[in-house]
């Protein structure tokens, strides 16, 4: 049995049998629900249509901002639900014995990463694929465009793990975890509205400083605006703050193995 | 099957903890020894001696502040200084979501053995703790003793050359002790090392070949546990009748004897000599009615030696 074969089976349990499972499957089943057996009632007329409807180019569009809006919702959910995985891992009377295994510490925690990361959004594309099909059949919009979309899905609840994972790992407490998180989305929210707080500063060496954080800070509001673009064939919007956030997230990441390798447990 | 090369070789190996409440706290302290292969050694010490801290820093979850170790020939900070070696730590957390079966499956896996292997070894290893009847159910279900008998299977999955105990019997009913004593010394038969932390002197006692003892980060004794148990001869005297006169004799030919009630409690340094003390009181008309040797347990050895080193500190 390979190390990381051992790590995901060892991960996948302990998903498995926490509570958010339920509320995964709970909402996925609901939204079938309402999805599928919701009639197609004319909004107008009150009528049952004959035909679709609505147009294609409309049903393209309803559906990017729909799961624009629900992507943002599963991934929130998603790391809400793994932010306690990484301090529980590393807890005293548990690590112990994991760091006693021949197993060097950069794998070991790279190989944790990995199997959180993989079933975690192997989750999240089970949920929205399910609820695409369903969408799509009521709909009658196939757009492979969705398929960018839940692919920038998983990119950004990449980076923003990474961010859950390396203060999990750092301050061993799934609650930290959690506040690093929205205040980094918070900080990265009025960055991204920076030009407003300009007016407010005098002092250019101000706007330096807050031009600095922001471009070196992740963009997680930001990449969400790529959704619908993505979705209705429109290519990327923006692409800075994919490839920024990507970086920040892979210096993270680097870093917080580096602290983990020296560490004392 | 003792022999003469070295497990583990530790030496001048030293942690100090910094930062904290306590500002810095020096939990181990220039310690130096070695165990054999195939012997089963004893690590003794009071709570707060640094005897955990010195499994961490063997097995990897600290690192040293200074000195060096190895087992089996490898350094203590590679990788392969932990491929035959078993662990089982003391207040263990195993991940109450698994099985049994799943949990040694896990640790199984994290030490590299090949499905198939595990499987047959699984079987194996929960029958010989006496587990295998509750290999399909959720460990938060087990008691701490079903715990300590599946972290010592656990401990065993890899085929391990040494295994390190940390408080193994620690929540076992006294059957359940017994029976990992028996298998303690089952694998000593086959030839593993053992390196056992417990603060159960009676449990040290009946199992180990060698111990050391820890106070304070510092090693204070290392040695066969007959040395230590076999201190100088000491006896009990049972007497009828004594008188000051006596008591005096006794005090002058034997300054270290302790005389209470009748009763003449004293260490000598060759047996023999408990002949001379009886002739005495016999020549004084004083009625002998017991003489018993006093057996020194590794308990008062290791009371004796902990509270020397507080004297002399």
């Amino acid at each position: 049995m390979s190390k990381f074969y051992a790590i995901l089976l060892d991960t996948f349990l302990e998903i498995r049998s926490s509570k958010i499972i339920y509320l995964y499957a709970a909402i996925t089943l609901v939204l079938l629900l309402v999805f599928g057996l919701f009639p197609s009632i004319d909004i107008e007329s009150g009528n049952i249509p004959k035909g679709s409807l609505f147009s294609p180019e409309l049903a393209s569009e309803v559906m990017a901002f729909f799961f624009s809006g629900f992507l943002g919702f599963v991934i929130f959910l998603m790391v809400f639900g793994s932010a306690w995985l990484l301090p529980a891992y590393l807890s005293r009377g548990r690590v112990e014995l994991i760091l006693s295994k021949p197993i060097n510490r950069f794998r070991l925690l790279s190989m944790k990463f990995a199997a959180v990361f993989m079933i975690k959004a192997g989750i999240l594309i089970i949920m929205t694929i399910l609820i695409w099909i369903i969408l799509a059949i009521r709909l009658e919009s196939f757009s492979g465009y969705f398929f960018f979309g839940l692919l920038l899905g998983c990119l950004q609840f990449l980076a923003i793990y990474t961010i859950v994972f390396a203060i999990g790992v750092i301050g061993r407490s799934g609650v930290l975890a959690i506040m690093g998180y929205f205040i980094i989305r918070i900080v990265s929210g009025l960055l991204s509205s920076r030009e407003i707080v300009y007016n407010f500063l005098g002092d250019s060496v101000w706007k330096t400083i807050i031009d600095i954080f922001y471009y070196i800070l992740p963009k997680i509001g930001e990449m969400d605006s790529n959704y619908k673009s993505l979705m209705t064939g429109n290519g990327f919007s923006n692409t800075f703050a994919i490839y920024t956030t990507l970086a920040f997230s892979a210096a993270l990441f680097l870093i917080t193995l580096f602290i983990f390798r020296r560490r004392d447990f | 099957m003792i022999d003469d090369s070295k497990a583990i070789e530790i030496t001048n190996l030293s942690k100090i903890f910094k930062g904290g409440a306590r500002g810095e706290v020096r939990a181990l302290d220039d310690v130096s020894f070695d165990v054999h292969t195939g012997e089963i050694f004893g690590l003794l010490g009071p709570n707060g001696a640094g005897k955990t801290t010195m499994v961490k820093l063997l097995l990897g979850s600290l690192y040293p502040t200074s000195g060096t170790a190895s087992i089996n020939g490898h350094d203590i900070s590679t990788e392969a200084a932990r491929h035959k070696i078993g662990f089982l730590p003391e207040n263990h957390q195993f991940p109450s979501y698994l099985t049994g079966r799943q949990m040694l499956l896990y640790f199984g896996g994290m030490a590299g053995l090949p499905q198939a292997e595990l499987k047959t070894k699984i079987d194996f290893l929960l029958k010989m703790v006496g587990m295998f009847d509750w290999r399909n159910s959720k460990l938060k279900k087990y008691s701490k003793g079903m715990m300590q008998r599946l972290g010592l299977a656990q401990a065993l999955i890899n085929d391990p050359e040494i295994i390190f105990l940390d408080e193994p019997t620690d929540g076992v009913d006294p059957i359940g002790r017994r029976e990992i004593r028996d298998i303690l010394l089952n694998l000593k038969r086959q030839g593993k090392t053992i390196f056992l932390n417990s603060h159960l002197l009676s449990e040290v006692e009946s199992v180990c070949d060698r111990v050391g003892i820890l106070n304070k980060g510092k090693l204070i004794k290392t040695g066969p546990i007959g040395g230590l148990i076999t201190a100088k001869p000491a006896y009990r005297v049972e007497t009828a009748g004594l008188t000051e006169n006596i008591i005096g004799k006794i005090k002058e030919s034997f300054p270290g004897a302790n005389i209470e009630d009748n009763i003449i409690s004293i260490t000598l340094d060759d047996s023999k000599q408990i002949n001379n003390l009886v002739d005495l009181l016999r020549q004084s008309e004083i009625d002998v009615i017991s003489v018993t040797p006093i057996k020194v347990s590794l308990e008062d050895s290791f009371m004796r030696l902990i509270k020397g080193e507080e004297v002399h500190e």
